[in-house]
């Protein structure tokens, strides 16, 4: 059982290092799709803040204020979306696509343009996250699990339980939730939906921001073309698959990370051609897609009354 | 979606304007002379035969993927993934290009795009076969497989379609195989005419038979929405449109790797790079969902892509500015209130009506 062997340490913690990304920007689109508005543009904002976090990290030479501006970067990307298909009456779908073009061109421009490179922009100036050592830990059994990881993973605990909290236990968790399974009964019951819709975007566009950052700040503090490679995509039918709940959806986002692990261990292990490694996610994410069509097959639905009544 | 009027017209026009003063700002601000990339960009679109040739090459792909946005979008399917099927379609296209050996050119031409054309459409069927018998949103499973197809088309020019032991690349097509170039020193070729030829049949199509409004009936009213109940009182299966509608969308985005294989590089290689699927959702956008419009739009952003490389060439702006500058473009033309809200300026709802009416 040769295959046994590459279950061990090294891919648990990686398990982790691979979920984090996905599972932050994937619990910023359940926040979004529970409140009714589908998110097209997180990868989007991931880019932007991406750049803008190594940018002034190579400018500052300062970490803080690569997060800092990453962050911006972010929420003004949400914020273009939100005065698009709220404010301006854009359809959802294409604001967010016109997003994602606008960053993925954008982002290519300044880089080449400002840094004069082409592909991918590396520089010692660009100061990165280091891990940290939770002292707690320190001595159990639980440090070489869980200790010496940066920012993203443990935020990516702390946020799972703080919006379960904030989903069922507060009332703007129950006017999230009621804008996006009736909108009409919800405005009847005095939510402003439309408010409600303006603050999960803004809300996204913070945690997309800050997955953003920690993609470039990171593991490799460089930014490349692209670097957000479809994880906001991922991050969507993460919490699709999750449904919509940031348990859910946590869930799900450790699924890809275990496929994202072992595929960057098969590549130490055996001589895999490294196009079909990296394949593994986008393949992953078609098996969860196909998995959620045949969820919804199986579910029985059932059929609202005025419906039923007009047929 | 509404009927093209004279507003959006207007709103297309003040964005271009608004844009041109947006990129205006972001050359200098990055150091660079603004009209001088001006200038470039019109020379390196429309100066010379060459350029012109070149240009027109340039909307080749971008006419048919903006067709096959657009009938997706009626069908009211947001198809993504054209660019999945561009690619998959060149890559088989160029395989059926030197694999058979025996026939005539006009039979080896006609096959390569069949086989690319049904390649593209099968990439489709997924996708929208899920949307429609399991509610899974084609929006994300599409763009999923655009990641999926770069890979695989990598890694089949690597590994089982591979010919050349330094660089991963297939054989090069045969001659018979070519579609003819017929400027010299322009990768301009009769590919185009194929692609004005199925705008134009979109247009009668949808349009014009019944077929096409079968497929319409799905989505227009409602683009973004997901097949209207609409059609079903009409006794249309929106089901069976919408699944058409997604395999030819396909099947065009199939058609358009073809033409690039065929008719420019000849050969299919790793780093051969497609976005003409993004654009052409763009380019779709900008022409209203309408294949003539989508026509107009191509030509347009092909000279200016074709005028962006040659300022990239020329100066130190990136060619990427152009497709920021269309993004921006259509933030505006996408923001539907702004249109309605010319309404209520009386001069221009007479303009309007004056210009509708002459299309009815």
């Amino acid at each position: 059982m040769e295959w046994i062997e590459i279950f061990d340490l090294s891919i648990f913690r990686s398990l982790l290092r691979s979920t984090a990304p996905i599972a932050i920007v994937g619990m910023a689109a359940a926040m979004c799709s529970a409140a009714g508005v589908l998110n097209i543009g997180l990868e989007g904002k991931m880019l932007n803040a991406a750049f803008a976090g190594v940018y002034a990290s190579y400018t500052f030479e300062s970490v803080w204020a690569g997060f800092t501006a990453g962050i911006i970067a972010g929420l003004l990307t949400a914020a273009l979306f939100g005065l698009l298909s709220f404010t301006l009456g854009a359809d959802e779908v294409l604001a967010g696509l016109a997003i994602n073009i606008f960053a993925l061109a954008g982002t290519t421009y300044l880089m080449r343009t400002i840094f004069g490179q082409a592909g991918f922009f590396s520089d010692p100036r660009i100061v990165g996250f280091e891990p940290i050592s939770v002292p707690f830990l320190r001595g159990t059994f639980l440090e070489p699990f869980l200790s010496d990881f940066t920012y993203s993973v443990y935020l990516m605990f702390v946020l799972a339980i703080l919006l379960h909290t904030v989903y069922y236990r507060t009332r703007l968790g129950t006017a999230i939730r009621a804008t996006g399974e009736n909108p009409e009964a919800a405005e009847d019951a005095g939510i402003n939906t439309v408010r409600i819709k303006w603050m999960v975007t803004v809300f996204s566009g913070l945690l997309a921001g800050i997955s953003g950052i920690f993609l470039s700040l990171e593991n490799l503090t460089m930014f490349t073309e692209g670097m957000s490679a479809g994880k906001g995509y991922i991050g969507l039918v993460a919490s699709s698959f999750g449904n919509n709940t940031p348990f859910g959806t946590f869930g799900a986002s450790l699924f890809f990370g275990l496929g994202d692990a072992i595929g960057i261990r098969l590549q130490g292990v055996y001589e895999l051609d490294s196009r079909l490694i990296l394949m593994i996610p986008y393949a992953l994410t078609v098996v969860v897609l196909i998995l959620i069509g045949i969820r919804q097959r199986l579910r029985v639905r059932p059929v609202p009354i005025n419906e039923s009544s007009i047929e | 979606m509404e009927k093209f009027s004279f507003k959006d017209v207007l709103v297309t026009f003040a964005g271009l304007l608004i844009t041109a003063f947006i990129a205006w700002v972001l050359i200098s601000a990055t150091g660079n002379n603004p009209s001088e990339v001006a200038l470039y960009l019109y020379e390196g679109g429309f100066k010379g035969t060459r350029n012109i040739a070149n240009s027109l090459y340039q909307a080749t792909p971008l006419i048919l993927t903006a067709v096959a946005t657009l009938i997706s979008f009626r069908v009211g399917m947001f198809n993504i993934g054209i660019n999945g099927s561009m690619y998959v379609g060149a890559l088989y296209a160029g395989w059926a290009g030197y694999k058979f050996t025996t026939l005539g050119h006009f039979t080896h031409v006609t096959v390569c795009i069949l086989i690319g054309m049904l390649v593209g459409a099968a990439w489709m069927l997924l996708p929208a076969l899920l949307r429609v018998y399991a509610g899974v949103s084609e929006i994300i499973s599409t763009i999923i497989l655009n990641f999926v197809a770069v890979l695989f088309v990598s890694y089949m020019a690597n590994g089982p379609f591979r010919a050349d032991p330094i660089a991963p690349a297939t054989p090069r097509i045969l001659e018979t195989a070519e579609l003819k170039q017929i400027f010299p020193n322009s990768q301009f070729n009769t590919g185009f005419f194929i692609a004005v030829f199925v705008a134009i049949l979109a247009h009668f199509v949808l349009n014009k038979t019944t077929f096409g409004y079968e497929l319409r009936s799905g989505g227009d009213g409602l683009v973004g929405m997901y097949p209207s109940r609409f059609s079903s009182y009409l006794g249309i299966p929106s089901d069976r449109s919408a699944i058409i509608g997604m395999l030819i969308s396909g099947a065009l985005g199939g058609l358009a790797g073809a033409i690039e294989v065929l008719g420019a590089v000849r050969y299919f290689f790793q780093e051969l790079e497609f976005n003409q699927g993004f654009d052409g959702i763009l380019i779709g956008i900008l022409g209203k969902l309408e294949p003539i419009g989508s026509v107009i739009a191509s030509l347009f952003y092909g000279a200016i892509k074709n005028g962006g490389f040659y300022v990239d060439y020329k100066t130190d702006v990136s060619r990427e500015i152009i497709i920021v500058l269309i993004s921006i473009l259509i933030f505006f033309v996408s923001a539907q209130k702004m249109v309605k809200g010319l309404e209520k300026y009386p001069f221009i709802k007479k303009l309007d009506n004056f210009f509708s009416r002459k299309k009815m």
